[in-house]
């Protein structure tokens, strides 16, 4: 066996066995560094596992949304409606276009009030656009054109049942003191935060948009959901909204935001935020790196006599620092699995409870074990350099 | 085997420089048993680190096996010191973290023994200095006459051509500092190991074959006798031989 191999084999045995035997004051030290990895483990997977989830949401809406606005400043002209509607037949990267008229109003049953909130005027392809699910009846249809069905949400629905009507569809519906016909009641739909656009359909009402223009006071299109096609690189289809618009409607400015232009903004976002996650992790364990360190310049301290003695038995200086630095990178490493476990028990406990998805990120898992091993070794050095430079003699004698 | 010649150590405190050692000749034979006595100041425990290795003189040759060490790098110094030379302390300095056996077991460590080879050398060793049934016991469960034998064998393991033993009998009563006494001399007749043994006791100065002192930071031959062991020989006949 080679000569540093043995002195490494027997060093490492040592550390282990004084680890095992632990004090206080070890113990505490590799509370620190714990604290600190969990605290980065916690932290960067919680990071993740946020972006993976945003990511997701987008994903189950479709990444390839467009959300088409007049320009909130600018004295523009209004859209058009008969060009909204036309806008995915005219524009081959549009699949679908769903625009919508908006306003709030109160609904009422057999004279009782059944909910409060927005009445949507929308087309056919809303429902497709925007993925609501039904569970009765059916959506708003083109042929619905001004007339007074609607199709309403399902907290409403629930609230018509509470006020004694056991057959939904057929029934009138006062929608700010105008009476309409219930032809659809939707699911339950979980709203997506990640949507630029707010639909909260449990509470709301949706009427042809045609209908909608006679009820809502402002009777402007508020916004248009579209659908580009897969293939199509989201700008392009920008581009070609725009074109459409300009030729229609000169003094139109609009707003247009895609879903992947979010996301990218999301994850650029995201990814600040990890870091910034990481980074207070890291101040933790930059604190636990010093209590390594401290516990080792004690530690040595300590051990001088023992320093002397093995080197008069033939311990080089390097020996004595591989020694010192064995040891404090024992203990951070130890701290890094326990912390490991801990920030992954911690990340487990707060999606419980928000609801997302537990991972476990082997990124984080890597660069968990490696900052430890690496807090261990430069914080370690100072103390094992230290022991390797003490005098033998002084140690021997005691002073 | 080991020659110094006109060694000269002095300590700097300040401005003023002490000089502790004035010029000390002395040749150390293979088989000899030595003494070197002086009172406490004398610098005995200074000529000790030099011949140790720990230490560096100011002037002065230092010849170790014919080899002049004066110029080695501390790596070296510490191969020497591992190779060539047994340390036993008044105070045992065994670790008390570590068995008896394993305390045996570091001389052969930093010089890249196998495991299991340390530790039959260890346990063989242990045994001569009748400590075989004591090999897994820590310093704290021993009494000091047995911690200086485990000392002993420790500074015995690597087979070193020197055994260096400053008061080895300072912290002992004095039964068992008569019974550490005759191991060394039993080793030192048995085995023709060198011994060289620092102490400011006369009852211990008596029981070596050469007896040296120190005093004023220079070293005299007090008493040579005729052995079969250990070759007679004048200090200032010693100092005018060649190296071996």
């Amino acid at each position: 066996m080679s000569r540093s191999l043995s002195v490494l084999a027997a060093n490492a045995r040592e550390a282990a066995d004084s680890l095992r035997k632990a004090r206080l004051r070890t113990v505490l030290g590799l509370v620190g560094v714990m604290i600190g990895i969990s605290s980065v483990i916690a932290m960067v997977s919680l990071g993740e596992i946020a972006r993976e989830q945003a990511r997701k949401q987008f994903e189950a809406l479709g990444t390839d949304i467009l959300v088409v606005r007049k320009a909130a400043h600018a004295r523009t002209a209004a859209i058009d409606l008969p060009d909204a509607v036309q806008l995915a037949a005219a524009v081959p990267s549009i699949v679908e276009a769903a625009p919508r008229i908006s306003g709030h109003g109160i609904f009422r049953f057999a004279g009782r009030q059944v909910g409060q909130g927005s009445i949507q005027g929308v087309t056919r392809s809303f429902a497709s656009v925007i993925k609501l699910s039904m569970r009765e009846g059916r959506f708003i249809s083109d042929l619905d054109t001004d007339r007074y069905y609607c199709v309403i949400g399902a907290e409403i629905a629930d609230a018509m049942r509470g006020e004694g009507a056991d057959r939904l569809l057929g029934q009138l519906i006062e929608v700010d003191e105008v009476l309409f016909t219930v032809v659809g009641v939707l699911d339950r739909n979980t709203e997506s935060y990640t949507l630029p656009v707010r639909v909260d359909a449990d509470k709301s009402v949706f009427v042809p948009i045609t209908t909608s223009q006679r009820l809502v006071p402002d009777p402007g299109i508020e916004v248009i959901v579209a659908r580009s096609h897969a293939g199509v690189h989201y700008q392009a289809a920008v581009d070609d909204v725009r074109s459409f618009f300009r030729k229609r409607s000169p003094d139109l400015e609009l707003d247009i935001v895609t879903a992947k232009e979010l996301i990218a903004r999301m994850e650029a976002q995201m990814g600040i935020f990890t870091l910034l996650l990481g980074a207070v992790g890291s101040i933790s364990l930059i604190v636990g790196g010093i209590g390594i360190m401290n516990i080792m310049l004690v530690s040595v301290a300590e051990r001088r006599a023992e320093i002397a003695i093995r080197r008069a038995l033939g311990a080089r200086q390097r020996d004595i620092r591989g020694q010192f630095l064995i040891e404090s990178i024992l203990l951070t490493t130890a701290g890094g699995v326990l912390g490991i476990l801990l920030g992954l028990a911690a990340t487990w406990t707060i999606c419980r409870f928000t609801g997302w998805e537990f991972l476990i990120s082997g990124l984080s898992l890597a660069s968990g074990l490696g900052t430890a091993t690496a807090v261990g070794l430069f914080f370690g050095f100072q103390p094992a350099h230290q022991a390797s430079r003490l005098d033998p003699i002084a140690g021997l004698q005691g002073k | 085997m080991l020659k110094l010649t006109d060694i000269r150590r002095s300590y700097r405190v300040g401005p003023v420089a002490t000089e502790v050692l004035r010029g000390v000749d002395l040749e150390v034979d293979a088989g000899d048993l030595m003494s070197i006595m002086g009172p406490s100041g004398s610098g005995k425990t200074t000529l000790m680190n030099i011949i140790g290795l720990l230490d560096r003189p100011t002037s002065g040759a230092c010849l170790l096996d014919g080899r002049d060490v004066s110029g080695l790098r501390d790596d070296e110094l510490s191969a020497l010191r591992n190779r060539h030379i047994g340390f036993v302390f008044q105070s045992f300095h065994l670790l008390p973290q570590l068995t008896a056996l394993e305390n045996v077991c570091l001389p052969l460590v930093y010089r890249g023994a196998g495991r299991p080879e340390m530790r039959r050398r260890a346990q063989e060793i242990l045994e001569r200095v009748g400590m075989a049934d004591r090999t897994g016991h820590r310093p704290d469960q021993l009494s000091g006459g047995q911690k200086q034998r485990v000392a002993i064998a420790r500074a015995l393991v690597g087979e070193p051509a020197l055994l260096l033993a400053d008061e080895p009998t300072g912290a002992l009563d004095t039964d068992t500092a008569d019974e550490v006494m005759a191991l060394l001399r039993r080793l030192n007749e048995e085995r023709g190991i060198t011994i060289l043994i620092i102490t400011h006791d006369p009852s211990v100065a008596d029981r070596c074959v050469r007896q040296t002192r120190i005093r004023d930071g220079r070293l005299f031959e007090a008493k040579a006798r005729l052995s079969g062991l250990a070759p007679q020989r004048s200090g200032a006949d010693a100092a005018a031989l060649p190296a071996p």
